[in-house]
């Protein structure tokens, strides 16, 4: 095997000039230290009353996930070494599905935890698919008080948007995630961390979440140098990070996002067959004359199978789609008529004023 | 020379100690860019939410865990390019919910519509072709040369959005080989909907096999589901896959090859191979295969017990030759070129052509109503005649030996046992008392439904009042354990002394609100009355649909109504619409001893259905709009269940969407539900 030998030479070569990598267990015994497991009071149906966190500033920030542990009003923490703390919440930025807690009260203040350098972290590369991980969370409440946490080992899978449940955009977290193939999304886990092979951090496991793309439970981690674009109420975009996040602290203001239906959806002219079954399947069965989509060269019969990329499995689907849409806006849709695809663009318009009657709905709705 | 060979030795000692996880790690990349190319992302419009329908696995009790149903994602799937001409595989399970289109994009990002030519149903592979050459084939691993525990890595291209980008990685090892009946590689890389249809490659980068959901215990395309991110995950070699590629390209699905025997004892492990029963026509009958016959050798090898059987039977298909050597008494005897069939064909069921009178207080049938043309016309019945005696013989223009008919269960009982080209003698009474033998041939079950039966259907003795007055109405029941409830509707009509025909009325998706049964009862009333029907809806609890382990809670509410009202067992109905359709299906084919009919409105069957039972009839009405998006998956249900020789009504509704009865489709649903205990 040529390859193979090839390759063994080369890496071979770039390893011995750089420090021996520690032992799995040593990595454990210096990622330990930095976890922290958090409770809440309890009283949310069918919902933990514990998480985890992870120490991110010598003297007791935690950075954990945006969930329902958050509204309890008295959070504690225990940390490794047992000590059991209260912690208030300094931030929460639901965008990211992150928030910020500080430990210790006024007469127990700390400066020497040990704790992950999110600001540096960040700057280090994205892990790529096939990258063996580490996962470290107070999953199932297995540990209590000074016990370890529960470490899992497994890969990253891939680097992809999360597609939640309930519709596409309704994820806790709009951007690319890490998803692992170890079943680290447990009870309690969210708010651990995945981190490499050596003990460096490379996310925050997220909640229990199913995909809808897959009708399968999802195990992921938000990354720590997470960075989305949101669309303001007032039509402005704004960037936020979670290192932003980190540095602000107390100053930190979480943003408002503007609605999801963000266009209201633009006029077309496309009138489809009844959306009557679970999934009917987008045929245009009327143009109106004269409308944008007729103009642009869609037929009746055409079966709507993509909307700017996005691929569309219903009726349902696609009218969401096209709510993000608004006059003026030009739509790509990759169309099917017989056994060819096209791609038509459409310019959205305001709804004639004339025809006030006919407003491109769908009928069977 | 021999320095610098010892430097590279000292450095690789030291990797070994450092960063043989960091190597791994690479050598898992190259692999992945290796065989990426040839990953296709499969996309999907249309077609039904759930997967209903399979079969259970066996011995175990369906529960929302192990229940067949799975609601499909809406998230691309994956394929495996297998041909540069555009010939793609991937997982059946992908396709089980029949969607309208296909769209293939390939890793370069173009796509392609795309068309099914057909699925290896032992193996639940589909083949796909698309219109383009130039693919890139992967490297197939040599089968042979597999080990156990050797690294396996499952590849899929739902999750990362776009064709191009780099596919979803989960690490495993090879867990074992020849798994489910030898033909299948188990890993415990994480297999789910997210690679179903992806290979599973080696650090390579060779195929060793197509991920699929599997399972020993059950067939069909979402068995062994349940199993998914479990660390039990399986693939079907792509050497055999390749092995049957052309076969596949012609068109024709693939099925399992089939014996056509039952065991003796259903103890798969302990008990002699000893034939129990030997379907006709299939390829062991053919063979002379007989009840009792110990198998102890299929080609060459011997075998112990069933599952033994199993496995050599198992990677093989419809069509394939096997030989066996077989025990009968002192003989040994030795069977070559045994053909497998496909299908075990059912046989057509029998069908005499009378109505009888129910709720018959006397000795024998009372025949209500005959059937124009039917056997039993040209043996010359006519209603009001009474059938004392009866019984089935091969040659018409002998005698037959008849035996005394207690009752309409007993007449039933005996003609599930008919086959055709029999024929049924009967001893009767006229009403004006004489008494004849008669005698008709038996026939294939008919569609044909006559305008009107005669409306008196019933022998009850009305004289005396009942003693207990029933509950009548609608009535709100809740169950056992008090967190669902189901709607009961009785005609104001009812008097227990007659029976009554029981619908339970399996709402589609969303639709079960107190608005929708109000109105559904409402449209019946007139109907129940005049037919006879107690109608019972349960409601399901999820906004999306039915799921099977709602089984429990319309078994509850059928077993309230069955206890509480005088009800015929053999007019037992599931009716549904969309998912309540689906689930009447399901539950139908799972529910032999209850449910006797399935009445469906725009919904169809996922998978291929179960056998037929003597003495357990299932009939079918399934009715859908003309105009309804799933017409063509209705009709193809059609088609299949006629296949199963299950007695049918197919109805399509003019000009309608999807949507429930026009007013005609009402009165033939009604008199459907009368005819069910024809005989």
């Amino acid at each position: 095997m040529p390859f193979l030998n090839h390759a063994f030479f080369f890496y071979a070569f770039i390893v011995s000039f750089q420090t021996p990598e520690l032992a799995l267990n040593e990595v454990v015994q210096k990622v330990n230290p930095k976890m922290v497991k958090i409770y809440g009071s309890g009283g949310f149906k069918g919902l933990p009353a514990y998480g985890t966190g992870v120490l991110i500033s010598p003297n007791g920030y935690v950075l954990t996930v945006a969930n329902h542990l958050m509204e309890s009003s008295d959070l504690r923490v225990h940390l490794y070494d047992g000590t059991r703390l209260p912690a208030k919440i300094v931030a929460i930025e639901p965008e990211l599905d992150a928030a910020l807690l500080k430990i210790g009260t006024d007469k127990s203040q700390f400066d020497d935890l040990p704790f992950f350098d999110i600001m540096s972290a960040a700057k280090t590369p994205q892990a790529l698919p096939g990258t063996s991980i580490l996962a470290f969370s107070n999953q199932f409440q297995i540990a209590s008080r000074d016990e370890p946490m529960s470490v899992m080992r497994g890969n990253i899978a891939a680097f992809a948007k999360l597609f939640g449940r309930i519709g596409i955009f309704e994820a806790p977290y709009s951007g690319n995630v890490y998803v692992v193939d170890a079943i680290t999304n447990n009870p309690g886990a969210a708010g651990g961390i995945i981190t490499n092979r050596k003990g460096d951090i490379l996310g925050i496991i997220g909640k229990e979440l199913r995909n809808e793309q897959t009708n399968t439970w999802i195990n992921y981690a938000v990354p720590i140098n997470a960075e989305i674009e949101i669309r303001l109420t007032d039509g402005t975009t704004k960037k936020i990070s979670i290192t932003n996040l980190i540095e602000k602290k107390e100053a930190y203001k979480p943003v408002t996002k503007a609605n999801k239906a963000l266009g209201g959806g633009g006029y077309s002219g496309i009138f489809y067959v009844p959306n009557v079954v679970d999934r009917t399947p987008p045929y245009i069965e009327y143009l109106e004359p004269g409308s944008p989509a007729q103009k642009a060269g869609l037929q009746p019969d055409d079966l709507i199978v993509y909307v700017d990329g996005l691929p569309v499995v219903s009726i349902t689907s696609l009218q969401e789609l096209m709510l993000k849409y608004r006059p003026q806006d030009r739509v790509q849709l990759e169309i099917r008529r017989g056994d060819k695809l096209q791609t038509i663009t459409v310019q959205f318009e305001l709804p004639p004023k004339a025809n006030a009657t006919k407003v491109p709905e769908s009928k069977g709705k | 020379m021999s320095s610098l060979l010892l430097l590279v030795g000292v450095i690789e000692i030291m990797v070994a100690q450092n960063s043989l996880e960091e190597l791994q790690e690479k050598a898992v990349q190259a692999a992945v860019q290796r065989v990426s190319p040839s990953l296709v992302q499969i996309e999907t419009t249309g077609g039904t939410e759930m997967i209903m329908g399979g079969a259970a696995p066996k011995g175990r009790r369906p529960g929302p865990a192990t229940g067949p149903g799975v609601r499909k994602g809406s998230g691309p799937t994956t394929g495996l390019v297998v041909s540069p001409d555009g010939y793609v595989v991937s997982s059946a399970f992908n396709f089980a919910n029949k969607p309208t289109s296909i769209i293939v994009s390939t890793s370069d990002g173009k796509r392609y519509v795309a068309k099914v030519v057909a699925t290896d149903q032992a193996r639940m592979v589909t083949l796909l072709k698309i219109e383009t050459t130039g693919l890139l084939v992967p490297e197939a691993a040599p089968l042979g040369k597999l080990q156990v525990g050797q690294t396996a890595i499952a590849l899929g291209r739902t999750l990362g959005g776009s064709p191009g980008a780099p596919p979803s990685v989960s690490m495993g090892i090879v867990s074992a080989l020849g798994r489910i009946w030898g033909r299948a590689i188990q890993t415990d890389a994480k297999i789910s909907p997210v690679n179903y249809g992806g290979p599973l490659i080696d650090l390579q980068g060779a195929v060793l096999g197509l991920l699929v959901p599997a399972s020993p215990q059950a067939d069909g395309e979402t068995a062994g589901f349940e199993w998914y991110d479990s660390g039990i995950g399986f693939a079907i070699p792509l050497e055999h896959i390749n092995s049957v590629l052309e076969k596949l390209k012609q068109g024709k699905d693939l099925r399992k090859g089939l014996l056509g025997i039952t065991m003796q004892s259903p103890d798969m492990y302990a008990a002699e191979v000893i034939i129990g029963s030997v379907v006709p026509n299939s390829g062991g009958f053919k063979a002379g295969l007989k009840a009792g016959d110990k198998i102890s050798a299929i080609d060459g090898k011997s075998v112990q017990n069933h599952a033994q059987l199993l496995h050599q039977l198992g990677p093989k298909y419809e069509g394939d030759l096997v030989s066996l050597t077989i025990v009968r008494g002192k003989d040994e005897i030795k069977l070559d070129k045994i053909i497998l069939s496909g299908t075990l064909a059912s046989p057509p069921l029998g069908f005499f052509g009378i109505l009888p009178m129910r709720d018959d207080p006397a000795k024998g049938v009372q025949v209500r109503y005959v059937f124009p043309e039917s056997g039993a016309a040209r043996a010359g019945l006519k209603e009001g005649d009474r059938i004392l005696k009866a019984g089935l013989g091969a040659d018409i223009t002998k005698a037959a030996p008849t035996t005394e008919i207690a009752n309409r269960d007993a007449l039933a009982t005996l003609l599930s046992t008919a086959t055709l080209g029999q024929f049924l003698a009967v001893e009767v009474k006229r009403e004006d008392g004489t008494t004849l033998t008669l005698k008709g041939p038996i026939e294939q079950s008919t569609s044909f439904m006559p305008d009107k039966p005669p409306e008196k259907s019933s022998l009850a003795k009305l004289d005396k009042e009942p003693e207990k007055k029933a509950e009548i109405g609608t009535i709100k029941k809740q169950n056992a354990a008090g967190d669902r409830n189901y709607w009961v509707s009785v005609p104001i009509n009812y008097d227990p002394r007659t029976s009554y025909a029981l619908m339970v009325w399996l709402h589609p998706a969303g639709k079960g609100k107190d608005k929708d049964l109000d109105d559904l009862f409402g449209t019946w009333d007139q109907f129940c009355a005049q037919y006879k029907i107690i109608m019972i809806a349960p409601r399901c609890d999820a906004d999306l649909g039915w799921t099977p382990g709602e089984s429990d809670l319309i078994l509850e509410s059928i077993r309230y109504g069955t206890e509480t009202y005088n009800i015929d067992r053999k007019r037992i109905v599931a009716h549904g619409m969309g998912t309540g359709g689906q689930m009447a299906f399901y539950l139908a084919f799972q529910q032999r001893d209850t449910i006797r009919a399935v009445a469906a409105v725009g919904a169809s069957l996922g998978a291929t259905p179960k056998e037929r039972i003597a003495n357990q009839a299932l009939s079918f009405f399934l009715a859908v709009g003309d105009k309804d998006p799933i017409r063509e998956t209705v009709l193809d249900t059609a088609k299949k269940l006629s296949d199963f020789q299950y007695p049918l009504i197919l109805r399509e509704m003019k000009d309608m969407g999807h949507q429930y009865f026009n007013s005609i489709t009402f009165d033939l649903m009604a008199t459907w539900i009368d005819l069910l205990d024809r005989i």
